[in-house]
């Protein structure tokens, strides 16, 4: 029986393994090609695996055409820009939606879960005009446009706080709160794990955003990261040494707040779809 | 007393009317104004022939629509994207699901696995493809020249019309199996363990557990799932932008619906056209949510 | 759990040291508010003494967008020079060129195009139509730095409309030649290719030039490369693509038809690589690889060829191939043009740049810099030593027998449906005779609406 486990175990861990390579190799290919010369990236003997000489020459080229500390800083302002705006409307609206009723909520609400099953494309021409209309493209707040509310998070919000307990209201109103009192000082710091959820959820995906940023900011000063690397594909061709060092770059940062915040993050994404 | 009460109530409603259109509004607002009305919008702007620039919109009434059901492009766009979504789809569920629940034990090295499985989600898609482009690459690319080591032909991995979909759809697997194995081990701790137990004791296998216990009490999970990501699925336009381009022979039988949609409202400046063309992908996803809702109650066990 | 905090630290430091690298290299990051790309380390001291030197009555930056970023260092070098001149600054912005028409458009719906830019012939008749550009007919006659018969009249012509209106100043122009690898034909014992050389010698080496093993290809072209490509040798043979009045395909000209069969013919016996591995991979890449022995390429591809440690051990060029029986060797040639946008806030700057870069100065610098073979007349002796390990001459060499690259107003709309038939032709699904009929059909109906 114990032979047995271990047999199962070493299999699990097997099988696991295995997964894991699959799930890394493209990173490793990524980290390694960059560190090489062009010749060497197309080397078509297979056991060339590793550079013969780990050169910082893809690097330096690619960070002097495009400057990366522009990229990080115009993604960092999409994706702080749109968890501000997410969380502070959703929570807003989640509470009133969650706790409160007045006439109109029911069909409010409707509108926001229509909003969610529809595919987000619809929206991008309209906006794309209103942007350009207002003289607004190519700016920080462009990018942030789409992300000003979250059909998503309000309605994750509202699931959270309608799981709180009904007395809560009660006990404030006998305090003395009225409902604003009752929501800033009672209820909201109670979501708190919604709310970092949701701030997690849609910097990632203000992260990847790929097709608004590349249709909306196509200058260079104003592009964030996915966009950019899009735009370079047609730059460097077969450079694939520099294309391979673009991309370490762009993912690196996310990858290391991932590592930092890992808990956060598999705590919100998981809270995002478990309460259901 | 009553009055008092009355009184109250009215105040307490009112209050409630105040605060809660006041709290809805910034949402409310936005949705309206980013949400709503381009809805209506896109479906005004299918009537209509842009001009360059943004001048000119010539109103053409229903010839984008018909335009579009003789274009052979967007039906086999539309197929592409299905193709697509059929292989991405069900794969990922079914891995995530098995690597949570094997996963959802105590474990040496757990955590550390689920960092890595859940690495690739992290990653933006653009640098993500521009990896797995070069990996597919027939000529240059790691796969091939594994298998040529090993003794085996080169594969043209995405420049076969017929079977680049499933390379493709691949990928996007790869991108997206942590993030359903996480969403499936939230779920799966809700499961009591008691009904495992009880099943041990029973002498059933791993297996049986799997498909008697863990299946029926996942799928609300698994329906959340799969219908989120079948949504997404038919959206697929990053991996595809950033793998092919119009060189590829194997591009007219891989380009998605939204690849259409993207080519024809920003590169070709073809807004009306585009607008149509995503009244189209609208009303199938509608379509395909409304059978998954309706077959919900076939396999879905809620309690 | 010690591995994790030391991989995430490690991580971060890379991060931290790639920052600091960034802005180390962004010297002009934090002066202008619009900053481009930043490849002026080179250039700091300059554009340094030249802020000093501007007059203060000058504040003006202008933008100017182009799509190869191989020519951004050189032209900024003349900026450089013309801001010394005038006080006026300028950013230059590099869009590749996939997304270059998109950026224009969306910048122009907007109502915020970049002050001067480059304008091609496949869309001068869009942005003429619609007025996009400023007008210089005025200016460049009452101009004394400009001498428009000092440019080729045919790329003057490209950007003047409707005989009234002069958009654009031409920039350069480009030319074709054969690239071949010295190594490869030294390994067969086979003599480089000269003037002798004609189509079919070309076909006979790339034979001989092919491996078995499929290690080695003789040439490698793909169906998308007309201009560089196998628009030459549809001249060559005596047919067109476009005829002159710019109403009828030359598609169904047996010379054109020859010529496509000639290329692809190539393809299907084998002499190049297979179709997948083309689409996947752009000529000068598998050139660079040492994939295949010869490759077509147009002068702009220099900066990018000439500076690959691969090409410069066993690269050199030579002038085209010529027909047989014509004894033609035609080149096709274009030329980018300076325009300026109608709408720019500063039409008088604009202006002053763009007859800069139009002044015998200007471009004999840009000649002299290897950056282009500029399109002033009698500027182009320096331009050969930019390069010097390599054969430039012979792209001088093809301005013998120039070609305008065929255009119309809306080139873009056949060229594209042109390109992706023709991949047909390579793979052998349809003979190259259908193919080239089905597209003088399509062309015809498209140049009709025109």
């Amino acid at each position: 029986m114990e032979n047995r486990k271990y047999i199962n175990s070493i299999l699990l861990h097997l099988v696991l393994i295995m997964g894991s390579i699959v799930m890394l190799v493209p990173f490793l290919w990524m980290v390694l090609t960059a560190f090489k010369t062009i010749s060497e990236s197309t080397q078509m003997n297979p056991f060339v695996m590793f550079p013969s000489e780990w050169r910082f020459d893809a690097f330096e080229s690619v960070m002097t055409k495009m400057s990366f500390g522009r990229l990080y800083w115009n993604t960092l302002v999409l994706m702080l820009g749109r968890v501000f705006f997410a969380v502070i409307t959703a929570t807003l609206a989640g509470y009133a939606f969650g706790r409160l009723e007045f006439r109109g909520r029911n069909l409010m609400f409707s509108l926001v879960i229509f909003q969610m099953m529809v595919p987000v494309q619809i929206f991008i021409i309209p906006q794309y005009l209103i942007v350009s209309g207002l003289g607004m493209l190519n700016t920080s707040f462009a990018l942030i446009f789409p992300g000003l509310v979250s059909a998503f998070g309000t309605f994750l919000l509202r699931q959270s706080y309608m799981s709180l307990p009904k007395e809560l209201e009660e006990a404030a109103r006998l305090d003395g709160c009225n409902i604003g009192q009752t929501f800033l000082y009672v209820m909201a710091p109670l979501t708190r794990s919604a709310m970092v959820a949701l701030g997690i959820f849609t910097a990632l995906f203000a992260f990847k955003d790929l097709m608004w940023p590349l249709v909306v900011n196509t200058e260079q000063s104003t592009i964030p990261l996915s966009a950019a690397l899009a735009k370079i594909q047609g730059q460097f061709a077969a450079n694939y040494p520099e294309l391979m060092a673009a991309s370490l770059l762009a993912v690196i940062p996310m990858i290391i707040i991932y590592l930092f915040f890992q808990k956060q993050f598999i705590q919100g994404i998981a809270t995002s779809g478990g309460k259901l | 007393m009553a009055k008092q009460a009355k009184l109250k109530g009215t105040n307490r409603a009112r209050s409630e009317f105040i605060w809660g259109w006041l709290f809805i509004l910034p949402t409310m607002l936005g949705l309206f104004a980013l949400n709503i009305i381009p809805i209506f919008q896109t479906i005004y702007q299918s009537f209509f022939k842009a001009g360059a620039f943004g001048r000119g919109n010539v109103f053409v009434g229903l010839d984008n629509y018909k335009r579009m059901f003789a274009d052979e492009s967007v039906w086999q766009a539309l197929f592409n994207t299905f193709k697509y979504a059929v292989v991405e789809v069900p794969f990922s569920i079914a891995i995530a699901l098995v690597l949570a629940v094997l996963l959802n034990r105590h474990m040496r090295g757990r955590s550390l696995y689920r960092t890595i499985y859940f690495l690739p989600m992290v990653a933006a898609p653009a640098a993500v493809a521009m990896v797995w482009r070069w990996l597919y690459n027939s000529e240059f690319g790691l796969l091939n020249h594994l298998l040529n080591t090993l003794g085996f032909d080169s594969v043209n991995w995405i420049s076969n019309p017929n079977t680049t979909f499933v390379w493709i759809a691949v990928v996007g697997i790869w991108s997206v199996i942590g993030y359903n194995m996480v969403l499936f081990l939230a779920g799966l701790q809700e499961i009591p363990q008691d009904y495992y137990e009880a099943a041990m004791i029973d002498g059933a296998s791993a297996v049986k557990q799997f498909f008697n216990i863990t299946v029926p009490l996942i799928s609300p999970m698994m329906f959340f799932v799969s219908v989120t990501r079948i949504i997404a699925a038919m959206q697929v336009f990053d991996v595809i932008y950033m793998m092919m381009d119009r060189n590829n022979p194997a591009f007219f039988k891989t380009q998605s619906l939204v690849y259409l949609f993207y080519r024809y409202s920003f590169v070709e400046s073809d807004r009306g056209y585009g607008s149509a063309i995503v009244m189209l992908l609208l009303l199938v996803i509608m379509i395909i949510t409304v059978i998954q809702i309706r077959m919900q109650k076939k396999w879905v066990n809620y309690n | 759990m010690k591995l994790k905090k030391i991989m995430a630290f490690v991580l971060t430091m890379i991060m931290v040291l790639s920052l600091a690298a960034c802005s180390g290299d962004n010297g002009s990051e934090g002066s202008s508010t619009d900053s481009g790309t930043s490849n002026d380390s080179n250039d700091s001291s300059s554009s340094d003494s030249s802020s000093s030197d501007a007059s203060a009555s000058s504040n003006v930056e202008l933008t100017i967008a182009i799509w190869d970023t191989n020519q951004e260092p050189g032209l900024t070098q003349i900026v450089n020079d013309f801001t010394e001149k005038t006080g006026v600054k300028a950013k230059i912005q590099v869009t590749p060129w996939d997304q270059y028409w998109t950026m224009l458009e969306a910048g122009a719906t907007g109502g915020s195009l970049p002050d001067v830019f480059w304008m091609h012939s496949n869309e001068i008749a869009r942005y003429s139509e619609y007025e996009m550009l400023l007008d210089l007919t005025d200016r460049i006659e009452s101009s004394d730095v400009l001498d428009m018969s000092k440019f080729p009249q045919e790329i003057v012509e490209i950007y003047n409309w409707e005989g009234t209106k002069q958009y654009a100043i031409p920039k350069d122009i480009d030319t074709i030649a054969l690239w071949y690898n010295k190594t490869m034909f030294d390994e067969v014992g086979l003599d480089y290719p000269d003037e002798s050389w004609t189509w079919d010698t070309f076909r006979d080496t790339a034979e001989k030039l092919t491996k078995d093993d499929g290690s080695q290809y003789g040439f490698g072209l793909r169906p998308s490369n007309n201009q560089a490509g196998w628009y030459n040798a549809v001249y060559d043979m005596g047919g067109y693509i476009i005829s002159d009045d710019k109403k009828s395909s030359g598609y169904d000209q047996p010379g054109t038809i020859e010529a496509i069969e000639f290329f692809a013919s190539m393809s299907k016996d084998g002499l190049m690589p297979p179709y997948e591995v083309l689409a996947e991979n752009e000529e000068h890449a598998l050139f660079e690889a040492g994939k295949v022995a010869m490759i077509t390429a147009g002068s702009w591809m220099l900066a990018e060829l000439c500076n690959n440690e691969y090409v410069i051990e066993n690269g050199d060029i030579a002038v085209l191939p010529k027909d047989a029986d014509s004894n033609r060797r035609a080149s096709i040639y274009n030329g980018l043009g300076w325009v300026a946008a109608e709408n720019t806030d500063h039409p008088e700057e604009a202006w002053a740049l763009i007859e800069y870069f139009g002044s015998e100065e200007a471009q004999q610098k840009q000649s002299d810099l290897g950056i282009v073979i500029s399109a002033y007349e009698g500027t182009v002796e320096n331009w050969t030593a930019a390069y010097p390990d390599f054969n430039l001459q012979a792209y001088l060499d093809m301005m013998d027998d120039l070609v305008i690259r065929p255009y119309s107003k809306t080139t873009v709309r056949w060229e594209n449906m042109a390109n992706d038939k023709m991949i047909l032709a390579w793979t052998g699904d349809k003979t190259a005779e259908e193919v080239c009929l089905e597209i003088a059909d399509e062309m015809n109906a498209l140049l009709a609406e025109e």
